[in-house]
């Protein structure tokens, strides 16, 4: 573990009681660490349980959820040699009340998914920021002014509509609005939770290359989203979820433009885009709650054998136990 | 994915377990305490007036030597059947109208539903008077007197629903597959209502009762020597001012727990079919 | 753009003139024109807000403009939801954006997929039909038993449009049909959609945000903007009547 990582994960699952008695394996074992300055973008289709892991990051997991494993975020700067485990907060084993005040808004801004929703309809942009402001920082008066206006600014949120009401914005500002409330404390961490769903290309790009900025500026940036033009346009690395695992793990550089995919889910994901082949992969992922014995893909992969029937180990980024060669 | 949560014993848990024991409470009472205790509600008694809470009179007995127990589970008998009754006739004629003109939109539903605010202006209770003093003393007049003036404020949820309902693109979808008018408000609109209209129908039965009582305490609902809630109050104001507080104290307490309890049960009910209450969790 | 060229009577569906709103004053189509001809695919490339959705209800005679005919395979248009004649409403199949709001959550799924069919009265055979179709789009038998809310976005979406074929229209609208779901399913449901025309050659209007997604799908692509003349003018308005209902 790196003293640069920010955040470190390990083997977190999710797992759902159910009402009925089954459980549901939302997340099994995910791991990666994220660095300051870095974009990792977590892709999967819709259900793969990549929001669920965000979720069980924030300690926004409903109550018949259990989270296991680690997720350690360093807090302390330059107390140098434990590196993370020594100076960190453990987000799965935090109470409540730890995380409400200390982790949430302050150590880790969340991008949220509408800002349109995510925005008080009845109060104008520059009140819902003062109000965080005051909150996260204990600012008052003019000094409060000040640190809005700040605020604003960081996320090019233009001054001049500060008062305008969220219906008044476009998309584009609503989205601006949102992502100025999630940088006021400045959290080293910023997660944005499918941020694009919806917006027009134009905005997508737009949104996406603000979020890079953010991330130049220093944040650590786990990007949600099934969209994977926007992944390619911001990540530094791209984590691909399926069935509750990540079951690759690659720089986006070779992910996406030299070597490509080595699991053979993340290459039919890819390949199925319109600027590529277009071509779905065959089936539908399984049920959380159903599913087959070793690797999940197995069912719909034309490259399946044998061993294909126990659990492939995610092994040079990759966890298939028949990957497409990577020519790094 | 979504996931449906598991309750947690909460504490809308316990109000749930609370309201269902109460109205099964009432419910007990109401249909066994005439069966166990076969004795004339009407009975005069007049060597056992005004004797206080005790053993042999749990509730004491009235002015004229009767029961108060008895008279008052008899009471609410009468008072829950007119409130569901008349709770009901309200809801099906506020669904009809209230459908019927979110379904029609345009002149129509503007027309139905200035007919419904000119009828809220009068003040209900004025207009259920006016209605009962048409008939006899009875049960029926009351029923209808309820009935007719609460389904108004069911006409505005339902055609409010209906409206938002119709705007729906599964509406569309059925149109382009071919719906009728008819289907698409029998097998699309009405099912989407009927939970709204429901609650409406529960949330009235306490307000029925009431109502009920209301016009009875002026002498306009039952006729005097039945055993209903409101006769009860309005004959024991007398022996209230003498400091005789049960046979008043008894049947308002049969007035406010079973309303209380249906209100309890409405809430739950209401949380259930609002969605944003709903806790599910979209994977 | 020669995009108001009108092509031969033969043209699946044609927007002249059309003006569209929720509000006579400020309508969101003004005088819009558009030919989709027979068998042929046209995407719609717009910003969000700008119309397209109230264009695709138009063209699938869900929405009655203030202005303007429709022609559906030459014939005009003659009337607007309940009032269009039942052939001409199930000429035209409909997929909406969000399956969860385009789907009775009282139905399941193969109630859902068979739904035209029982409105229609062609009660016989739907089993067969609906396996068919249900096949077609990859829903298994085990999700047909399904409500909305026990399947995800895509499952729905995909009982969605095999709906939308279930009658065998002569012309396909998608708005934003996948605007929600992931590659591999967008590809999927795009598939099942050309496969269709294919065997029955239905023309489409695919209504999106997507350049890329759209010009590969479509035979051609129109930009949103290039499809409005210019202001409508007063008199060309329609007379006033009872909204569409």
């Amino acid at each position: 573990m790196s003293e640069r990582t920010l955040l470190s994960v390990r083997d977190l699952s999710v797992r759902f009681r159910m009402r009925g008695g089954g459980e549901v394996a939302a997340v099994t074992g995910a791991s990666f660490d994220l660095a300051p300055g870095e974009c990792l973008a977590l892709v999967g289709e819709s259900g793969c349980g990549k929001s669920v892991l965000a979720s069980a990051l924030l300690g926004l997991l409903p109550g018949n959820a259990r989270a296991a494993g680690r997720a350690r975020l360093r807090t302390g700067e330059g107390t140098g040699a434990g590196g993370c485990d020594e100076d960190g907060i453990d987000l799965l084993g935090a109470d409540e009340r730890t995380l409400a005040r200390t982790v949430r808004g302050r150590r880790v801004g969340l991008v949220p998914q509408s800002p349109a929703a995510h925005l008080t309809p009845v109060r104008s942009v520059r009140s819902q920021l003062a109000e965080t402001v005051r909150e996260l920082t204990g600012k008052r008066g003019t000094e409060l002014a000040d640190a809005t206006l700040a605020a604003a600014e960081r996320a090019a949120f233009p001054a001049d509509h500060l008062d305008r009401y969220p219906h008044q914005l476009s998309g584009g500002l609503a989205q601006r609005a949102a992502t100025a409330l999630a940088l006021v404390a400045q959290a080293p961490l910023l997660l944005a939770d499918e941020p694009t769903t919806g917006l027009d290309r134009d905005l997508v790009d737009r949104t996406v290359d603000e979020l890079r900025r953010h991330t130049d500026d220093g944040h650590g940036l786990l990007l949600i989203t099934h969209d994977l033009a926007a992944a390619e346009r911001v990540a530094d690395r791209v984590a691909v979820m399926y069935a509750g695992r990540i079951v690759e793990l690659a720089p986006a550089e070779s992910f996406f433009r030299r070597a490509g995919p080595r699991h053979p889910y993340a290459r039919g994901l890819l390949d199925a885009l319109p600027e590529r082949a277009f071509t779905p992969i065959p089936g539908m992922p399984p049920e959380l709650g159903d599913l087959p014995e070793g690797c999940a893909f197995a069912p719909r992969c034309a490259r399946a054998t044998d061993v294909c029937a126990t659990v492939p180990p995610l092994r040079e980024r990759v966890a298939c136990h028949h990957p497409y060669e990577g020519s790094e | 994915m979504r996931i449906p949560l598991l309750p947690a014993l909460s504490a809308r848990t316990v109000r749930v377990r609370v309201s269902v024991g109460l109205v099964a409470a009432v419910a007990g009472a109401v249909l066994l305490v005439p069966l166990l205790f076969p004795l004339d509600e009407q009975a005069v008694d007049m060597a056992n007036k005004l004797h206080p809470p005790s053993w042999a009179h749990l509730f004491g007995t009235d002015d004229l030597g009767r029961d108060v127990l008895l008279r008052s589970v008899y009471g609410l008998r009468v008072s829950l059947l007119v409130g569901v009754v008349a709770a009901l006739t309200a809801t099906v004629i506020g669904t009809a109208v209230g459908a019927a003109a979110g379904a029609s939109g345009g002149r129509v539903d503007r027309l139905v539903m200035r007919v419904v605010d000119v009828f809220s202006s009068v003040p209900h209770l004025l207009l259920g008077i006016f209605i009962v003093a048409m008939f006899r003393p009875g049960v029926w007049p009351v029923v209808i007197s309820v009935g007719l003036t609460h389904w108004l404020s069911t006409a505005r949820i339902v055609r409010a629903e209906v409206l938002s309902l119709r705007s729906r693109p599964y509406i569309d979808a059925a149109i382009s597959g071919g719906a009728s008018r008819w289907r698409v408000g029998v097998r699309h609109l009405l099912p989407g209502v009927l939970p709204q209209a429901g609650l409406a129908a529960v949330l009235m039965v306490p307000h029925a009762i009431w109502h009920e009582s209301a016009l009875s305490f002026l002498g306009l609902g039952l006729p005097t020597h039945r055993a209903s809630l409101g006769n009860m109050i309005q004959d024991a104001r007398g022996t209230l001012l003498a400091g005789d507080w049960w046979p008043t104290l008894f049947p308002g307490l049969f007035i406010i727990v079973p309303t209380l309890a249906i209100a309890g049960l409405a809430g739950v009910w209401r949380e259930r079919i609002n969605p944003r209450r709903r806790s599910e969790l979209m994977l | 753009m020669g995009e108001r060229t009108v092509p031969g009577p033969a043209a699946a569906l044609e927007l002249r003139g059309v003006t569209a709103g929720y509000d006579r004053r400020a309508p969101v189509l003004r005088d819009v024109s558009l030919a989709v001809g027979a068998g042929e695919a046209v995407g719609l490339l717009g910003p969000s807000g700008c119309g397209k959705s109230t264009l695709a209800r138009v063209s699938a005679l869900l929405h009655r403009p203030y202005a303007g005919t429709v022609l559906l395979g030459g014939e005009e248009a003659r009337g607007w939801r309940h009032r269009a004649p039942r052939a001409q409403r199930t000429a035209v199949g409909v997929v909406f954006q969000q399956p969860r709001l385009a789907a009775d959550p009282r139905l399941t799924l193969a109630a859902l997929l068979a739904e035209p069919l029982r409105a229609t009265g062609r009660t016989d055979g739907i089993p067969a039909r609906t396996a068919e179709l249900a096949e077609e789009v990859g829903l298994g038998p085990e999700l047909l038993g399904r409500r909305p809310h026990e399947v995800s976005d895509g499952q729905l979406q995909r009982a969605c449009l095999a709906r939308a074929l279930v009658l065998r229209p002569r012309v396909l609208v998608c708005d934003e049909m996948t605007a929600m779901l992931d590659a591999s399913t967008t590809a999927a449901l795009v598939a099942v959609v050309e496969r269709y025309r294919a065997g029955s050659g239905a023309a489409l209007l695919a209504v999106g945000h997507d350049r890329v997604l759209l010009d590969r799908w479509c035979d051609r692509t129109v930009h949103y903007a290039d499809l409005v003349s210019g202001a409508v003018t007063p008199g060309r308005r329609a007379p006033a009547d009872t909204p569409a209902g």
